[in-house]
């Protein structure tokens, strides 16, 4: 009796078998998406102005590791091909491909995202897997796990190695950790991040960012091989680290100079992210430059400006 | 007496019937029509009741601030849109009475804001903004036959819920389960206004899709929604104008602070 029941059991469960696969990836993330959102299109693509951190919740320490920095130092060569941090993903500004790897079953164990031109590979465990230890090797992706929420994957990233947040010296620390909510609607992936740090960070920074599927591929999701060489002359001696000593930055006063922005906002905290933080630059007077505007004026024009300047350039 | 065999083949159909059910609900496009049965309240995956504040993390200088004249970085705008902006004089509009021009529905969300959102009816989300002090209904449900809604700064917009799948084969959620979604929303019906205040024009013309995601950190108990706009305009627009928006759930309205429309800020 029990070898003729057996077989129809087993056929009753194996929809459920062809389905699992299905349950354990709630959503199709695969294919090449491309940068869709138009914001931050100057700070994602030549990178951002300098010490203009307004709405990035830098502490002091933050701050005064942001007013050290010397953009000439990413020219040296030992770090001329350091790729960006995870964070880069929604700060970037850039298009990836994604995939899921399987079990033997078919049950999706992976999500990987490739780099892109400067941000390494990550990939996103969903098998139930912990983090390493908080002592385990930092590195530039980071370990990351990840589980569905509905139809949104949820990841935490921890073991982030310090580097920038911002590519104007906005730093971030080794204790940092990265959250995604990855979210697909149709053709449209939408990624809301947290970054949270202890030692730079006085309140979670909050970035989303959206792609659109792109069937013939995206054209920055390739890495990029980075071959390092002296672009100035003497600067990589091997032995100095270029750095701005305390009040010195001359490019403190960059934002208030060519922009209006007060250095109190361009020096970011948390306030400078909230509505109320508007009103106080209305009572301190704030005004719009007078003159018109002279650089990086339409989307995709970085080196035109003036009434003149075409505004029909697509492309960074 | 129904043979194994049959009832073999019974079973493995209605388990196909059943993997059919659940596949279609885990697919990309699961989109569950809130016309049906259920108001819209009833069907919420999320409760989007409460206070929200903007958390202006991207796009600083153009949203806190008005941005000086020519600064038209992002906006995918044409030439015929750039000749307007480049003539733009605040002054005039406001002799004119547009001070909410820049309060539209394709920018509202940009504002730096507090938004208090809450059911107008079974059907009908309202949100408002203490930053212009705008109001938008979001109308889920069937249509009402009325005669074509006026245009204005909010327009009309259309609202559904996009239910998220929750557990094998399509299957309700257990009572007390969490549930989850999104809100897609769809506007026109528009008045002419500005995508910036340094006179970044958008036309009557314009439509715009929105989605709206809650996510809550289990950790924390911190929540967070992202509203993804996108804004078609085929009249100043090269293509769609797309953009994100992140607010924070706040406990209270005990922050909401009424600020009238200005093109000067």
């Amino acid at each position: 009796m029990m070898t003729r029941r057996f077989p129809v059991w087993c056929l009753c469960c194996l929809p459920l078998l062809l389905h699992a696969g299905g349950v354990a990836a709630q959503i199709d993330l695969a294919g090449y998406w491309a940068v869709e959102s138009h914001q931050d299109r100057l700070k994602e693509g030549r990178g951002p102005l300098p010490a203009d951190w307004s709405g990035i919740p830098l502490n002091a320490e933050g701050r005064a590791a942001g007013l050290s920095f010397a953009a000439d130092s990413l020219e040296e060569l030992q770090r001329q091909c350091h790729p960006w941090p995870v964070t880069y993903i929604v700060t970037g500004g850039f298009g990836f491909r994604i995939w899921s790897t399987t079990d033997h079953y078919g049950v999706a164990n992976a999500w990987h995202i490739d780099g892109s031109l400067d941000r390494m590979p990550m990939t996103i465990w969903i098998d139930g897997r912990k983090p390493p230890p908080p002592d385990a090797l930092h590195t530039y992706s980071g370990f990351t796990t990840g589980h569905w929420e509905g139809d949104t994957l949820v990841t935490e990233t921890t073991l982030i190695k310090d580097s920038l947040l911002e590519r104007n010296g906005a730093p971030n620390s080794n204790q940092e950790t990265f959250r995604m909510f990855i979210t697909r609607h149709n053709d449209e992936l939408t990624i809301t991040g947290i970054v949270r740090d202890p030692v730079y960070l006085e309140a979670p920074m909050v970035l989303a960012q959206t792609w659109r599927l792109s069937p013939a591929g995206s054209p920055n999701s390739q890495l990029d091989l980075c071959n390092p060489s002296e672009t100035i002359e003497g600067l990589s001696d091997g032995y100095h680290f270029l750095t701005v000593l305390p009040g010195r930055n001359s490019s403190e006063n960059f934002m208030a100079q060519h922009y209006n922005v007060p250095l109190d906002a361009s020096h970011g905290g948390a306030r400078t992210m909230y509505p109320e933080f508007r009103q106080q630059l209305m009572k301190d007077g704030y005004r719009p430059p007078s003159n018109y505007c002279t650089m990086n004026c339409c989307m995709g024009d970085v080196f035109g400006g003036g009434p003149k300047a075409v505004c029909d350039v697509h492309v960074f | 007496m129904m043979s194994s065999g049959r009832r073999a083949l019974l079973v493995i159909g209605a388990g196909l019937i059943a993997q059919g059910f659940g596949v279609a609900a885990l697919s990309a496009d699961t989109q569950t029509d809130s016309s049906t049965v259920h108001s819209a309240r009833a069907q919420a995956p999320f409760d989007p009741v409460g206070y929200w504040v903007s958390l202006v993390t991207q796009n600083w200088r153009f949203r806190m601030i008005v941005p000086g004249r020519g600064e038209y970085a992002d906006v995918p705008l044409n030439e015929k849109a750039k000749a307007l902006a480049d003539s733009y004089d605040a002054g005039q509009d406001e002799a004119a009475g547009k001070q909410c021009e820049a309060y539209g529905a394709p920018v509202i969300m940009r504002q730096p804001t507090r938004l208090h959102i809450s059911w107008a009816s079974d059907n009908d989300l309202r949100v408002d903004t203490d930053n212009g002090e705008q109001t938008r209904v979001l109308h889920f449900g069937p249509p009402v036959a009325t005669a074509a809604p006026e245009a204005s700064w909010q327009g009309y917009s259309v609202a559904r819920w996009i239910m998220h799948a929750t557990s094998p084969l399509g299957a309700p959620p257990a009572p007390g389960a969490p549930t989850y979604g999104s809100i897609q929303i769809n506007t026109d019906h528009l008045l002419p206004g500005l995508l910036r205040k340094n006179g970044v024009p958008y036309s009557g013309e314009t439509k715009v899709l929105e989605y709206w995601e809650v996510h809550t950190e289990q950790a924390t108990g911190d929540t967070w929604m992202t509203v993804t706009t996108d804004v078609q305009d085929p009249t100043y627009l090269r293509g769609s104008y797309s953009y994100n928006s992140v607010f924070e759930k706040e406990l209270d309205g005990s922050k909401w602070d009424p600020e009238p429309c200005s093109l000067r800020f």
